[in-house]
């Protein structure tokens, strides 16, 4: 096994390590296969939530957002993470501090209390990134290291929202992941796994859950998922993935609360990329945790183990 | 400013002004809104892509465009009180697409921070602060989780604030130099007794 050639603090949030574990797991070992070492980001808390949290004060969230960044910084390590809502916090917020001296004075203020300092000398990746820009991986790479193809799977994606909208805002160096109205860069990462990758309707529409509407209408937010249900029912694919795992959270439970309140059910699995790539690189289910699902994964692992 | 009308010195002042307004206007919203923000939300001319382009739009009465023009007239209490101001997912589609480079997502954002200035919260958007608060996360960790976690070859609990508590003062402080949490006991012990 070679060195790891990039290195990177592992910022955890809270519904990776405290629901689906197994996104943590399956990181930490196929990112490591393909030369990229995730050294724990000590004491590090939930991001914070960027629609909850973010809509009562944004100051104390900027503020929040900024001590995660410092422990990184003082770690002297980019940080690298596997949620689309910790994208939006974490690498929104080094971004807006970065570029406004107002926002970092702030910060740094309350910062001082607790004896840190906000730099702004790191920078923030998210793994479906790092997977995909061959400056660190790469799509190539990763259909190197598939050990088990996931030959016969239609699966469809969920890119989710705060990984690249706004696209304005963002600073992908690679290109295609600007585009917000028809990506296709994560299908080429589902290819790389051997899997078919399948399109469906209005493929970017939101889970439904962000900006604290699933935990304030529940029936709102789980109508917003319902639709997207339907249009991936029309498809008939073996599983969906995602790169977030609050919108796995909200596809996966989301499907039983759906069960409970519409009366409709789908039985769709649903898995966060690096679940799938544990999988294409021969982990087994138990080793990704997938009994922990809230539907059951079974029907897709028996088309590809 | 050149009086050529000889109008009521009223109108020639009204005609004058610069600033759209109605007779519920409150300027200091609307200058709020945008220190907020920081987004340009005068620059609306009404197209309404972001209504187009809004999830919760074809599920409820929120318009978000509604929203756009209420910032712009300083419409304080209609936008505040408001229910459907917190049926936003955040999923910046409006964002990405308006043609005026404004953010509507963010003028939410900053009318939320304003409402809740007012007490004006849902009580969920508070419990995440009252959970980070006790333990650093907003989904915390539990026991069945724990077992699995262990199974998979991982620490019980995440190299987080859960493994390490001898963060959490400098978490507290960072929330009550805010007066955050008190302010969120204080509101749920308020709708909750």
């Amino acid at each position: 096994m070679s060195e790891a050639q990039h290195k990177f603090a592992f910022y955890l949030g809270c519904i990776a390590p405290n629901r689906y574990p197994g996104v943590e797991s399956a990181s930490i070992k196929a990112m490591k296969k393909l030369g990229v070492e995730l050294v724990p980001l000590k004491g590090a808390s939930c991001c914070p939530a960027p629609g909850a949290f973010g809509s009562i004060d944004l100051t104390v969230f900027y503020a929040m957002a900024a001590r995660n960044l410092v422990l990184a910084e003082q770690m002297k390590m980019d940080i690298a993470l596997v949620c689309n809502g910790c994208y939006k916090s974490i690498w929104e917020v080094n971004h807006k501090l970065k570029h406004n001296k107002d926002l970092r004075d702030g910060v740094n203020e309350v910062l001082k209390e607790i004896d840190m300092e906000y730099k702004g000398t790191i920078n923030v990746y998210h793994t479906a990134e790092l997977l995909y820009n061959d400056k660190f991986i790469g799509v190539d790479k990763v259909r190197n290291s598939v050990t088990n193809p996931l030959t016969g799977a239609r699966i469809a994606v969920h890119y989710g929202c705060h990984l690249t909208k706004p696209h304005k805002d963002r600073e992908f160096e690679k290109e295609v992941m600007l585009n917000t109205e028809h990506p296709s860069w994560m299908e080429e990462l589902v290819a790389a796994l051997g899997a078919t990758p399948v399109e469906y309707r209005n493929k970017m529409q939101c889970c439904g859950a962000g900006g604290g509407v699933r935990g304030y209408d529940i029936v709102h937010s789980l109508d917003i998922t319902n639709d997207k249900l339907i249009n991936l029912k029309e498809v008939k694919v073996d599983a969906l993935t995602d790169i977030c795992p609050f919108c796995q959270l909200q596809f996966d439970r989301g499907q039983i609360e759906i069960k409970e309140k519409f009366g409709v059910s789908y039985d769709l699995p649903v898995l966060h990329f690096a679940e799938l790539l544990g999988l294409a690189q021969g982990m087994s289910p138990q080793d990704l945790g997938l009994d922990l699902h809230g539907i059951s994964c079974e029907p897709f692992l028996q088309k590809v183990l | 400013m050149v009086r050529t009308k000889g109008y009521p010195e009223a109108l020639e002042k009204k005609l004058h002004d610069q600033r759209y307004y109605s007779e519920d206007s409150n300027p200091e919203f609307t200058k709020n809104v945008k220190g907020i923000s920081r987004t340009i939300a005068h620059m609306c001319y009404q197209c309404g892509t972001c209504t187009g382009s809004c999830p919760s739009a074809p599920r409820s009465t929120y318009r978000i465009r509604k929203f756009m023009r209420r910032a712009v007239l300083g419409l304080e209490n209609e936008s505040l009180t408001d229910p459907d101001l917190w049926l936003c997912t955040t999923c910046y589609s409006c964002t990405d697409r308006c043609p005026r480079d404004i953010a509507p997502t963010d003028v939410i954002m900053a009318m939320r921070n304003l409402a809740f200035k007012r007490d004006i919260i849902p009580v969920n958007f508070l419990k995440t602060v009252q959970a980070i608060y006790s333990s650093g996360h907003g989904v915390p960790n539990n026991d069945v989780n724990r077992a699995a976690r262990e199974r998979l070859g991982l620490t019980r609990d995440p190299p987080t604030t859960h493994m390490y508590p001898e963060y959490m003062p400098g978490i507290r402080k960072i929330i009550d130099h805010y007066k955050l949490k008190a302010n969120a006991d204080r509101i749920v012990k308020e709708r909750e007794g």
